[in-house]
């Protein structure tokens, strides 16, 4: 691996950003690594923005305040919002907000590697490089799973499944950059989860209330497939009036609800390749993304190719960084001269 | 011994994919322009018409030829110019009683007429599919852009535009980058009884550094006579487009000719006009008639809208921005609602109104 001298890293901060519908991280060569949901909220008026105090807020805090916000979350698939201006101008203010996190010194030049969801890149590379341009010296875009793939030393013979909130991506590197052929996008991810959840419990508590976003956090928190010993009860108000509901069904269909498309990708994926290497791909399966953190999805994978043969389905250790990781990893090894016409 | 092979094998890897990720990305801001993959696909694209016309030759429709080849081609979307140039020469001659040739061509020539609201008919479902996907790119841009992955986006922003009223059932042939073999989407169109088909496509011209828009339809010539008389016998029916298919089986081609070219002329005025308002330097090349089998095998009004020019390295920019995309997506929209809304006077004055 080429090793950059001391002078050269003093200078040059190397991130590495990845850019999710849901959460979107960034590592940096100065050891920061943060994270933020994916929503950027401006105050709707004068009286709002004296409510919220800021003239821009971002993840947590924007979804706290979004009553009293225009809320964007730029990447969501298929989506479109009122005013595209919007969607490019909240990109660039993740962007901005992240690479502040980083803490770059004053003078210190920005080399970033950028990961997105692979749909998103094919049509929006120039848009995305636009966004992050004013924010870093210089940069790449490359797709998620390849950044992830990468940050993990995955470089050939290996499939890196990425279970966003909008999509799944699919990408299978065999020694070289993927190309289309190897990659693959399903929109049967963690927003499809959200939504067959929702009409689940809509459909078993009528008179219950409660919302997308509390939907979601009950996906966070209780995702399974296949059987769990546990309860999994979740409060929610009925009249006003906190009542316990039993959920455990329901999550449990809404997160198998994804998984056929999965298991029939996968498939679909290593069918293509020299039966040689199908063996040597299929023992080398990696989740990642928030969905690789549902309970049970491992051994489902597994069961669901056992007719295929023997394989192997590991779990990125840290999916909410994976990404970015693999992009600093990117950018670090990358040599000096590529970075400079970027 | 082993161990340093390996090595060695694995930094070779890691070089190539350092290289590869540097070349992409000098792709997407244009510095390098590799070959283009597109060139054989265009000929061949260009060579089903030729092939048809050689065929219908053999077949004797001589009349057909003059009809597709000469005339259609000078149409182009401006209703003023339409009147002048009627495509239509009536297959059949009038029969002796009180219907004259000039009543056919009144209806058909009028912009201000479409079918579906003379019938009554109530649009339900539209089909949108997006060329090509899979293993099919399409067209492939300078910048690597792909013809497969623009038209999806702007298929799929047409839909969400559509969806917004609430009023019809919106159907896409395809919804990911999958491989979709033409009599498939025609298949698809059929089972889903899809009362309008639009297929979204780019144009490649290798050879001209020029924007050009232009939408296609389909059909064989027409029998003006039972589609007058069915006006008469239907009007203000309730039934869809395609339940009402299987009534008028016999003029059902005729209508579908009708349809496709009024709804063709709608939407490509709708694309150049807007278009030409952003940028001038885009051509008109009008409303054409051609024998794409997406257009052959569909039972309704069906058309070909080739909304942009990928082989322009300007609009191939353009096109990774999203705002170009939702803009086309937007005139693809007012262009279909201006089809299924003719002679309405509400929808006239709330578009005066915009």
């Amino acid at each position: 691996m080429p090793q950059k001298d001391a002078q050269t890293e003093k200078n040059i901060l190397f991130a590495g950003i990845d850019l999710g519908t849901s959460r979107s991280s960034i590592s940096a060569s100065n050891s920061t690594r943060e994270w933020v949901e994916s929503y950027v909220g401006w105050p709707k008026d004068f009286i709002s923005q004296q409510v919220v105090g800021k003239p821009v807020l971002f993840g947590a805090e924007a979804l706290k305040h979004r009553l009293s916000l225009d809320l964007s979350r730029p990447l969501q698939h298929g989506v479109i919002k009122e005013g595209i201006e919007k969607n490019e101008d909240a990109v660039k203010e993740i962007i901005k907000y992240l690479i502040e996190l980083a803490k770059p010194e004053d003078g210190q030049k920005i080399h970033a590697v950028v990961g997105v969801p692979a749909d998103t890149l094919k049509v929006n590379k120039l848009a995305i490089r636009k966004a992050v341009a004013e924010f870093a010296h210089s940069l790449m875009v490359v797709s998620e799973p390849f950044a992830v793939a990468y940050g993990l030393n995955l470089l050939n013979n290996a499939l890196v499944i990425d279970i966003g909130a909008g999509t799944t991506d699919f990408c299978i590197m065999h020694g070289t950059i993927p190309t289309e052929e190897d990659q693959k996008t399903i929109t049967n991810a963690g927003d499809y989860i959200d939504d067959q959840l929702f009409s689940y419990l809509t459909e078993k508590y009528p008179n219950s209330k409660f919302n997308k976003n509390m939907v979601r956090q009950f996906k966070e928190s209780y995702s399974h497939v296949r059987d769990i010993p546990d309860e999994i009860q979740v409060e929610i108000p009925v009249g006003g009036k906190p009542v316990m509901h039993d959920i455990k069904n329901e999550i449990r269909r809404a997160c198998e609800s994804i998984m056929p498309a999965i298991v029939e990708t996968i498939t679909e994926m290593i069918a293509r390749f020299d039966p040689e290497f199908q063996v040597r791909i299929k023992n080398n399966i990696v989740l990642a993304g928030g969905g690789s953190l549902i309970r049970g999805i491992r051994e489902y994978i597994q069961d669901a190719l056992k007719e295929y043969g023997p394989c192997n389905v590991i779990s990125v250790e840290d999916p909410l960084f994976a990404g970015s990781d693999g992009a600093l990893k990117l950018a670090k090894d990358m040599p000096e001269k590529y970075w400079e016409p970027l | 011994m082993i161990s340093a092979l390996l090595r060695k094998r694995e930094l070779r890897i890691r070089q190539n994919i350092l290289k590869g990720v540097y070349e992409d990305n000098l792709k997407i801001i244009g510095i390098r322009r590799p070959v283009i993959a597109r060139n054989r696909l265009f000929y061949v694209k260009k060579a089903v018409p030729i092939l048809f016309i050689a065929v219908l030759f053999a077949l004797g429709h001589w009349d057909y030829i003059k009809i597709s080849s000469f005339s259609e081609k000078e149409v182009t979307a401006s209703p003023a110019l339409q009147k002048n140039l009627l495509p239509f020469n009536p297959a059949v001659p009038p029969a002796g009683d009180m219907l004259s040739a000039a009543d056919y061509q009144g209806l058909l020539s009028s912009p201000d007429i479409s079918i579906s609201r003379v019938f009554g008919l109530g649009v339900k479902t539209i089909m949108i599919d997006p060329g090509h996907g899979g293993t099919d790119p399409g067209a492939i841009g300078k910048m690597g852009t792909m013809e497969k992955d623009i038209t999806l986006d702007i298929a799929r922003r047409l839909r969400e535009r559509l969806l917004k009223y609430g009023t019809y059932n919106i159907l896409m042939t395809r919804n990911d980058d999958s491989t979709l073999p033409l009599n498939k989407r025609v298949e698809l169109a059929r089972m889903s009884k899809a009362d309008i088909f639009i297929s979204i496509h780019l144009n490649y011209l290798p050879s001209k550094p020029i924007n050009i828009i232009e939408t296609y339809f389909f059909g064989p010539s027409s029998d003006e006579k039972v589609l007058k008389l069915a006006e008469k016998e239907n009007a203000g029916s309730q039934y869809g487009m395609n339940e009402f298919k299987d009534m008028i089986e016999k003029i059902g081609e005729t209508l579908k000719l009708q349809e496709s070219r009024t709804l063709a002329l709608s939407i490509q005025k709708s694309l150049f006009v807007n278009s030409s308002r952003n940028k001038g330097d885009i051509y008109d090349f009008g409303v054409k008639r051609a024998p794409f089998v997406v257009l052959l095998g569909v039972d309704v009004p069906a058309v070909l809208a080739e909304v942009s020019c990928l082989s322009n390295k300007k609009e191939e920019v353009e096109l990774n921005d999203e705002r170009h995309r939702d803009n086309i997506a937007r005139y693809l929209e007012a262009g279909i609602l201006d089809y299924l809304h003719k002679g309405e006077l509400q929808y006239a004055a709330k578009r005066r109104a915009d």
